[in-house]
């Protein structure tokens, strides 16, 4: 690099001058955004590879990983080129498709196999993994010295997405606890809150609703008002993804749990209450009013296609998916906002039940050292602020990178609210399901009965007592109950 | 007279042409669909008017695709010639040792011939998502896993049941004196099988090999689990378009016009064998 431009950067890095000011000197020595994103990023790790840390200890080994086709590996691929020269190490990559992803994890993990050193998980998934003893807790990484480089600020990843990734392997066991594993490590994570279509509210002279009421309301004020759109896209297919995102989010809004835990370690369905009765009947109400006519077939695709057509007028749904779809490709493109949700009007803020996509280490791999190596740049600071300014690496779990000024000033340009939405939800952003073994079974019976009440097969309250009858005698049968 | 048979023309051109349109229009829909950007396809009400785009096919030859947020490298061209490999070499494989062998099960009566035969077909049986965990580990002892050869072994596992046991109902159709003619007349055992066996159950053969092929082309799961990135069919790279920011529709209709030519052109130019060799094993003298 040239010394100008070096010093240029630099003075960047150090604060000495704005985002745009450095932009603006670069463009004016010939240099297009991209270059200098690249060049920022170069003197980054340069500044990296000068904190005494040795990260050439792995020099000449060959990684090998496991992705998830996404705009987080993305991001890291783009980025991959200083980090081979950082550590002087080779990376191979197999990406996957997310509709196949996770079965070729398993595969792979289950096997033991030794092909791949880390790979993109879910923190859900690991609560499989983990027990059965396919992943390594990377406790023993992180509060290694030797092992992990001075500038990693493991405290600078947010709380409740790091407690999260964490969690001791007993099932009901609170995630984050003293005594936890740490899984995985945080890498981009959603949030649930609404995405709107600004252009469809301003013409239909409606205002974004604040609370689950006001939702029901909104909702079917849009159908009513607009040609063409539904009200709400939420998820229904039958699936553990349906529960996740805006459902769970406004149910523990409302301070509601999916399971109890008892002193003894026992567990029993916590769904049968009042309060949650209450917010399955709003919620079911809202679907056949104003929800997707094939509602029980939508999955994150359908709800964020229809929102970019212009066929849904909001989401409540992971706040990524708002912000792929404002993006060029959809014709609503620049007309989504976005806005922080508390389901319960008592509530002081929201409490979004979160999808974390995280780097995992896997335990049969030969090289796991120099896997951490990989895991712990990856997941810096400087490759988050990277990814998030230059790419689509958004959410980041680093409170560093959210506190950016530039990322901030990029997404308050093209994606309105989002900051405001983010800054007031982060705080109560977590996953709010009880970790044990049977997530994935117990939640995907939860979609299918809702899709039994939202079709009137069954009223809610018989609904809600047939599945706390069914939860309680899977958890009993597993040993769990 | 002549009226009638007018009328009986129009009636059955017009029946043609309905069950034709009934069967093509997803295709045609498809075809169309190929030359649309994402915003026109999904644009309400849906149209048949718009102007035409190579974008779809241009990411897909060119190997980049451009995604509402960012551009992703894909792999189709890739899978598409992954998907040829793997079923013409596993069917090529299946042809050979399948057709001695339905031959064999069909003509030379051993003991213990109704067994391996069922044997083999019952690993059509078996859900391959059972199989394939065992079959990982071993892969992997054997050195196996991640290997072209390995894949076209464990394809092996669709074709020859259905190779074998299909050719074996034509060997057995035919009748033995011709065989035996063959034989008084001074010939060998192996000039009887490609000379008189081979060519009289040739549309059953092909009508096999045929099958055999869309099979294989079908698979998802074996190279999913046994291979890398790099080894994938096309069943596994079309789900390339499914991403996080979005549904690619448009590069899904041409993934697929692509994908499906293969299997279309092949089928066309056997389908005479197809139906014969199909009619021919279906009755029994």
């Amino acid at each position: 690099m040239y010394d100008k431009e070096k010093k240029l950067v630099q003075s960047y890095m150090n604060g000495g001058i704005s985002r745009r000011g450095m932009l603006r000197g670069l463009a004016s020595m010939g240099m297009t955004a991209a270059t200098a994103s690249v060049l920022v990023n170069a003197v980054a790790t340069e500044a990296l590879a000068q904190n005494g840390f040795d990260w050439k200890k792995h020099s000449g080994t060959n990684l090998k990983l496991l992705l998830n086709q996404h705009p987080y590996a993305d991001a890291m691929i783009a980025n991959l080129e200083n980090f081979k020269a950082l550590t002087g190490m080779t990376v191979e990559y197999d990406i996957f498709p997310e509709d196949v992803y996770f079965d070729k994890v398993t595969a792979a993990l289950s096997s033991g196999s030794t092909e791949y050193d880390a790979f993109m998980t879910g923190a859900y998934m690991t609560w499989t993994y983990g027990p059965a003893g396919w992943i390594d807790d990377l406790n023993e990484y992180i509060g290694d010295d030797s092992k992990t480089n001075p500038d990693y600020n493991w405290e600078d990843m947010l709380e409740g997405v790091r407690n999260s990734c964490a969690w001791n392997g007993q099932p009901g066991g609170a995630l984050g606890s003293d005594d936890a594993k740490q899984w995985c490590i945080p890498w981009g994570y959603e949030q649930n809150n609404l995405t709107y279509n600004s252009r469809l509210f301003r013409e239909a002279a409606l205002t974004v609703p604040t609370n689950l009421d006001e939702l029901v309301g909104t909702a079917a004020e849009a159908k009513a008002k607009i040609d063409g759109a539904y009200g709400i896209g939420v998820r229904g297919s039958r699936s553990w993804a349906t529960i996740h995102p805006g459902f769970l989010s406004g149910y523990a809004n409302f301070g509601e749990k999916d399971l109890n835990v008892s002193d003894d370690g026992k567990l029993s369905a916590a769904m049968n209450t009042d309060i949650s009765r209450a917010y399955h009947e709003k919620w079911v109400q809202m679907i056949q009013e104003s929800g997707a006519p094939d509602w029980s077939t939508h999955t994150w695709y359908q709800a964020g296609t229809d929102l970019g057509a212009g066929k849904s007028a909001m989401i409540f749904d992971a706040d990524i998916l708002g912000y792929f779809m404002n993006g060029t490709g959809n014709s609503e493109a620049g007309n989504l906002a976005f806005a922080p949700f508390a389901a319960n009007p008592d509530a002081d803020a929201p409490t979004p039940n979160i999808w974390i996509w995280s780097l995992a280490m896997a335990s049969a791999g030969k090289q796991k050292d120099a896997a951490w190596y990989f895991m712990q740049w990856a997941s810096g600071p400087e490759h988050g602020l990277f990814g998030a300014t230059e790419k689509d690496f958004v959410n980041p779990v680093r409170k560093s990178v959210w506190a950016d000024a530039g990322f901030r000033s990029r997404l308050d340009t093209s994606y309105p609210g989002y900051v405001d939405m983010h800054d007031l939800s982060a705080p109560g952003a977590k996953i709010h399901f009880t970790a044990q073994p049977l997530f994935f079974d117990l939640t995907t019976e939860w979609a299918a009965m809702l899709q039994k009440m939202v079709a009137k097969e069954l009223p809610v309250d018989e609904g809600l007592g047939q599945l706390e009858a069914s939860v309680n005698r899977q958890l009993k049968e597993a040993g769990l109950g | 007279m002549q009226s009638v048979s007018t009328l009986e023309r129009i009636l059955r051109g017009t029946a043609i042409s309905l069950v034709i349109f009934f069967f093509m229009f997803p295709i045609f829909w498809i075809f169309l669909m190929s030359f649309q950007t994402n915003e026109t396809i999904l644009r309400v009400p849906p149209s048949m008017v718009f102007e035409p785009t190579l974008t779809n096919y241009r990411s897909l030859i060119s190997g980049t695709l451009e995604g509402s947020t960012a551009t992703l490298e894909i792999r189709f061209m890739s899978n598409l010639y992954n998907s040829l490999f793997l079923s013409v070499t596993s069917v090529t494989v299946g042809l050979l040792l399948g057709v001695p062998a339905a031959y064999a099960f069909a003509k030379l009566k051993f003991r213990g011939s109704e067994d391996i035969a069922f044997t083999l077909l019952s690993f059509r049986f078996a859900p391959p998502l059972l199989v394939l965990l065992p079959l990982t580990i071993y892969f992997q002892k054997i050195g196996l896993a991640d290997t072209y050869l390995g894949l076209i072994w464990v394809y092996q596992l669709i074709v020859l049941p259905l190779i074998l046991w299909i050719v074996r109902g034509y060997f057995e159709d035919i009748p033995s004196d011709i065989e035996y003619a063959h034989r008084i007349a001074g010939h060998g055992f192996w000039s009887t099988f490609t000379k008189i066996a081979l060519p009289l159950a040739g549309p059953g053969i092909a009508a096999a090999g045929l099958l055999a092929f869309i099979f294989a082309w079908n698979n998802f799961i074996f190279a999913l689990v046994l291979a890398s990135a790099d080894k994938q069919p096309v069943t596994v790279g079309a789900l390339a378009f499914i991403t996080a920011s979005g549904i690619n529709y448009g590069q899904i209709a041409a993934g697929i016009m692509l994908s499906i030519a293969p299997t279309f052109a092949l089928a066309l130019y056997a389908q005479r064998y197809l139906v014969e060799g199909l009619s021919l094993g279906a009755v029994k003298g």
